[in-house]
């Protein structure tokens, strides 16, 4: 049996394409770009769809706002709805909520707005932890709940907001497989450990079913463990000065944290 | 004057219009955005964008503001960007009468503290700075104009400038607001002029 088929989709901007192609080839999956002037309808020859980071067509008038509306994401929609997974990162993730693919109701519930920050606004970027929370997310589902990654994040836009009370139910309904928190695990409430005031520290956002998840920070830039920040402690930080020791030429090609989510969906789109 | 004897500044507005010179590409990909893909701006015939720079406080004659405006890295870029300045509704608009105009601003995050720091240190007076985006939409006539439909993001087919979780959207046309995303300015018998309201059409504010 052939591995699935992963398309990542590259808008005029984006700029992460060759990472998140590398972390799907690494988990074992195919991986190609789809570039946004290919017909959409070859589209639906894919399996699983990644909206990579970037800033597609130069964030104009709102972070994946135009992207959102583009023909390619009519066909993400239909293949979301049968239950293909859609991962969205980053300016991708702003991309899913742009278009109402996440929480995935009939129209757009969420922002991401811009990062709330004490004494500073714009930019922001640094490497923070998150935490997997119960979900029936299919990129987080074989990770323990409680679970700390370190991930890089990098943005302006990230903060989850939606009307009162929504964010704290798509919660309570496993809807945030990602919490920003702290290296012990704790959630995190301040910044910078919660870097963009997100609502219920969310770091991420799928769907009720779990096929589509939208998240900020960027997997594809931790799927080394040698890229690990020296700043970042516990258990990935051990393993990290662990496996650097056992290297001879201090090339450290091993996996990092991020690869644990393109594994997850390499292993769900293997029982499918 | 103030009961003291000390003078008293009155507060003022000043809004500042900046549009670029050259083509402006967020522009040009909201008009076709809006035209393809969206049932409510077919009609749209032209759809440019302006930044909208509102600054509330104690402000210096008009052309000492103006120079202010213009030696500053904060407000815009005169190598690129042409900038018309309001202080009175009697003053010139940006906008013509066949057009509509809708100004977006982040909830909560209007402010420009940046600017005010340099404002506070050139100048040695406080005011709050605030900015929007401004988009002039105009459409064919006879046409009805679907501005709601246009302008609120609701899914994929309805709404492209403002995402109304993290936005607030003024709409007006013909004489534009002034003050329009400041706040209410209190007279000085204690009474408020009228200030910015959301999707309200026009106010006779204070001059």
């Amino acid at each position: 049996m052939s591995a699935a088929t992963v398309a990542v989709l590259q808008f005029p901007g984006v700029n992460c394409e060759t990472e998140s192609v590398r972390a799907l080839e690494r988990a074992g999956l195919h991986a190609e770009v789809f570039g946004w002037k290919r017909p959409a309808a070859e589209l639906r020859a894919f399996d699983a769809f990644v909206l990579p980071g970037g800033f597609s067509y130069q964030d104009r008038v709102r972070a994946g706002a135009i992207a959102a509306k583009d023909p390619l994401i009519d066909v993400l929609a239909e293949a979301a709805e049968r239950g293909a997974p859609v991962l969205g990162i980053c300016n991708g993730a702003q991309v899913l909520v742009e278009s109402g693919l996440v929480p995935g109701g009939a129209n757009v519930e969420l922002a991401l707005a811009r990062n709330r920050m004490p004494d500073r606004s714009g930019y922001y970027a640094r490497w923070i932890y998150v935490r997997i929370e119960e979900s029936p997310c299919v990129f987080t589902r074989h990770l323990a709940v409680g679970t700390v990654l370190p991930l890089p994040m990098a943005h302006s836009e990230g903060r989850f907001l939606g009307e009162p009370g929504r964010m704290r139910d798509l919660a309570r309904n496993g809807q945030t497989p990602l919490r920003y928190a702290n290296s012990n695990g704790g959630i995190a409430t301040e910044f910078p450990a919660l870097p963009n005031g997100a609502e219920e520290s969310a770091a991420a956002v799928c769907n009720a079913r779990g096929n589509v998840l939208a998240m900020m920070p960027h997997p594809e830039r931790a799927q080394d463990l040698g890229a690990v920040c020296r700043s970042i402690t516990g258990e990935w930080a051990s393993r990290r000065a662990r496996d650097l020791a056992r290297c001879e030429d201090q090339r450290l090609d091993v996996g990092g944290p991020g690869l644990e989510l393109f594994r997850g969906l390499a292993s769900y789109l293997k029982e499918c | 004057m103030a009961a003291t004897g000390t003078r008293r500044t009155a507060t003022r507005v000043a809004q500042v219009w900046v549009s670029m010179k050259a083509d402006d590409p967020e522009a040009i990909s909201a008009l076709a955005v809006a035209r393809t893909r969206l049932a409510a701006g077919r009609e749209l015939v032209a759809l440019s964008r302006m930044r909208l720079i509102e600054l509330r406080g104690s402000l210096p004659t008009r052309p000492r503001l103006e120079r202010l405006l213009h030696g500053s890295i904060q407000f815009y870029n005169p190598h690129k960007e042409r900038c018309l300045v309001r202080t009175t509704l009697r003053d010139a608009s940006p906008a013509s009468a066949s057009q509509h105009v809708v100004v977006v601003t982040e909830r909560g995050g209007e402010r420009r503290l940046a600017a005010e720091r340099w404002w506070l240190h050139e100048t040695g007076s406080n005011i709050e700075v605030r900015e929007g985006v401004a988009w002039l939409l105009e459409f064919a006539a006879g046409a009805l104009a679907p501005l709601d439909d246009l302008i609120t993001v609701r899914d994929r087919r309805h709404g492209l400038l403002c995402n109304p979780h993290s936005q607030d959207a003024r709409t007006a046309s013909g004489r534009l607001p002034l003050p329009w995303i400041s706040p209410p300015l209190t007279q000085d018998d204690g009474t408020r002029s009228a200030g910015p309201h959301r999707n309200e059409p026009e106010i006779e504010g204070m001059a």
